[in-house]
């Protein structure tokens, strides 16, 4: 699903800093992955890549038997439209859009009728026990709900890899656990393939795999 | 009914404007040819810029509204007031100087003859409101106030004779007395002339360019010819047109006796019911007979108000130009501003997946819903309250009262550079922050 060769990325700041320094693994389908590390070792770096939020400095990535490196701008939008999630580790959602209105958005972006995004959408936020808050504002939400809202939207394309970049920095344990949860159920039920990011060592009991980094290098796998 | 029609018109023209605008900013800077495909962006658009209307800050709203409101009525207004100043000028001539058509003796000829003939033949056309014919005289004009033959004040003006029941019809000079009265038909020394001959009654000429009477006051004049007579000055009249306010006349009676002349005239005015028809009813009088003679629109003797006319048509492109900037600088500031507190949310629009155009054509959205709004709400207070409030207290300018003329040319073209400043205002900010990666948008460097 995933394959990752000799990935770098050198921030070119005041301070040049070498994120990371040549990462090398592969992701099965289906697979419920986790990243650990020290606090600066790359996690995020690593997993901007992958979700082609940025561009690295070398390397080579496969997602899907696609060089996604080599889209354009246009291209490499729909690829993230299409298939790829990503889940932020703050809640990132617009404060103008309700919550329904908010998961139906790549839906409607990928021009799908207007009865089927609705149903789609209100589907998602079932899963994510949101069902009764359909015309909340994110400002009337809890920080659990809002991370809720924010993995139904990054689910709603059915995309073939899920990225979530500590999803639970923010939540308390009960919502962490309620996170976590939708997680193993998603990756359990329909199959979804998962990378998060995460600090906590408590996680592990969740996910299948666990890639250690260290200064922008993998030291370890589990 | 003609605003109306020219509302409606305007209305038109800057929906089709934005349409045409909005397509050919889709196909030129974003090359999509796809009909469709655009169609559905712009539906996404509509769907980002309409929630963020709606559900976002009614204040900067309503502010930014009031902006382009302003802007609108500030270039409607200037150019307003100044063809106002011109509709003002060109009446104030066609009332009390020239009427609609002015017909002189042909080439070679003092005079025009056959005068009652003329006259019956033009007042008969369909159309025609009435006709006058003037004698003009040169003559010298002297007042000697404590009749000692010191201190003569002396001016040197032609003199024009009418037939006050004939003039009535076309000139509006009976209308414009400020003291003592009308001519009558039968007058043979009286006189009647303009402010700025007798100075006094708010003329604007220099002291020195008039002779000092008063209603009652006699005159002398010295006619060309040599004839010399004294006339009692019967009234005053201040039409503010200074051509007119610098004329004076006797009764046609008298002027023949003067000339030794009958039947004849140095010029014949002729009132029409439609302003603007002249060229048709210069041509209706050559076909009825009307050839030796020189036949003239009032527009000809308007080289003054042309000049001026011109200079206010710079100065108000230049403040039109200058307001339409301001307001595209203020629009540009609202949706920069916009832009740059939305920065994390157009990284969270990118990383969804949506596409760079959508996003920056939902801010265009945005910028053009507040122009239309302004130019609606700037329509509203233009014609319901400034034009009604003008004409029922007309400014007191020097050449004579003056109201808004808002022409439609004037709402087009505020309209579309409101639109177009809109329009600019709304992109560059956008694509600016459209562009930037979505990391920097997300993490705000
Ligand atoms: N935009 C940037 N410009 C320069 N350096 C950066 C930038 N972003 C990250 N870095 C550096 O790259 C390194 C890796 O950062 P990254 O955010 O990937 O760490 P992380 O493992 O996610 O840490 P954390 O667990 O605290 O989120 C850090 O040393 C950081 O200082
Ligand atoms: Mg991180």
């Amino acid at each position: 699903m995933i394959e990752v060769k000799n990935l770098t990325r050198t921030y070119e700041g005041r301070v040049p800093t070498q994120a990371l320094k040549g990462v090398s693994f592969e992701v099965e389908a289906g697979e419920f992955l986790a990243i650990m590390g020290r606090s600066g070792c790359g996690k995020s770096t690593l997993l901007h890549q992958l979700g082609l939020l940025d561009t690295p400095t070398s390397g080579e990535v496969t997602i899907d038997n696609e060089n996604v490196l080599e889209l354009l701008d246009r291209e490499q939008a729909e690829f993230r439209l299409k298939r790829l999630g990503y889940v932020f580790q703050e809640y990132a959602l617009l404060p103008e859009l309700t919550v329904l209105e908010a998961v139906y958005l790549p839906l409607m972006i990928q021009g799908t009728e207007k009865k089927e995004y609705i149903e789609k959408a209100v589907e998602m936020l079932e899963k994510v026990g949101l069902k009764d808050r359909l015309n909340h504002l994110p400002a009337e939400l809890s920080g659990g709900e809002q991370q809720r809202v924010a993995i139904a939207r990054a689910i709603v394309n059915t995309p073939k890899i899920l990225f979530a970049d500590e999803p639970c920095a923010n939540l308390d344990s009960e919502s962490s656990q309620d996170v976590l949860e939708l997680f193993c159920e998603l990756n359990k039920k329909t199959g979804q393939t998962i990378i998060m990011v995460t600090h906590e060592k408590e996680d592990r009991e969740y996910v299948e795999r666990v890639i250690w980094m260290k200064d922008g290098l993998i030291e370890r796998e589990e | 009914m003609i605003i109306e029609i020219c509302l409606i018109i305007d209305y038109f023209l800057v929906i089709v404007s934005c349409i045409l605008v909005f397509y050919f900013h889709c196909i030129f800077i974003f090359c999509i040819p796809d009909f469709n495909l655009m169609l559905k962006n712009l539906k996404i658009s509509f769907f980002l810029a309409y929630k963020s209307i709606v559900r976002g800050n009614k204040g900067t709203l309503s502010l930014t509204v009031l902006i382009m409101t302003l802007a609108f009525v500030n270039l409607i207004f200037i150019s307003s007031i100044f063809m106002g100043i011109v509709v003002s000028m060109n009446e104030g001539a066609i009332e009390n100087e020239f009427s609609n058509i002015v017909i002189e003796p042909g080439v070679d000829e003092n005079y025009i003859k056959q005068v009652a003939n003329m006259q019956s033949l033009i007042d008969s056309t369909p159309g025609v409101m009435g006709s006058a014919a003037h004698y003009v005289a040169g003559a010298i004009e002297n007042f000697d106030e404590n009749k000692d033959g010191k201190d003569i004040k002396s001016t040197s003006r032609p003199i024009k004779s009418i037939n006050p029941e004939n003039e009535r019809r076309v000139t509006k000079i009976h209308e414009n007395m400020v003291a003592g009265e009308y001519l009558q038909k039968s007058d043979r020394d009286k006189i009647i002339l303009g402010r700025e001959i007798s100075g006094g009654y708010e003329a604007s000429l220099e002291e020195g360019m008039s002779i000092g009477v008063d209603v009652g006051d006699e005159i002398e004049v010295i006619f060309g010819n040599g004839v010399k007579r004294d006339y009692e000055v019967k009234g005053i009249f201040s039409t503010k047109n200074i051509g007119a306010d610098q004329m004076i006349f006797i009764t046609e009676k008298e002027m023949e006796s003067v000339l030794g002349t009958h039947n004849m005239a140095s010029e014949i005015l002729v009132k029409i019911e439609q302003t603007g028809q002249e060229d048709k009813y210069i041509k209706e009088f050559r076909r009825i007979g009307i050839t030796e003679e020189d036949i003239k629109p009032w527009t000809e003797y308007m080289g003054m108000v042309a000049s001026v006319m011109g200079s206010f048509n710079m100065i108000s492109a230049i403040l039109g130009i200058i307001g339409a900037i301001v307001a595209g600088i203020t629009i540009f500031i609202v949706i920069y501003v916009s832009v740059v507190n939305r920065r994390r949310q157009i990284g969270i629009l990118k990383a969804i997946g949506m596409k760079e155009k959508i996003i920056i054509n939902s801010y265009i959205l945005q910028a053009l819903f507040y122009a239309i709004l302004g130019i609606s709400l700037g329509m509203i207070i233009v014609f319901v309250l400034l034009v009604p409030y003008f004409l029922n207290n007309p400014l007191n300018f020097p050449m004579g009262w003056v109201s808004l003329a808002v022409t439609q040319n004037n709402l087009i073209i505020s309209s579309v550079s409101l639109f177009v400043a809109a329009l600019i205002g709304g992109f560059i900010p956008s694509w600016q922050g459209a562009k930037q990666s979505i990391l920097d948008a997300i993490w705000g460097n």
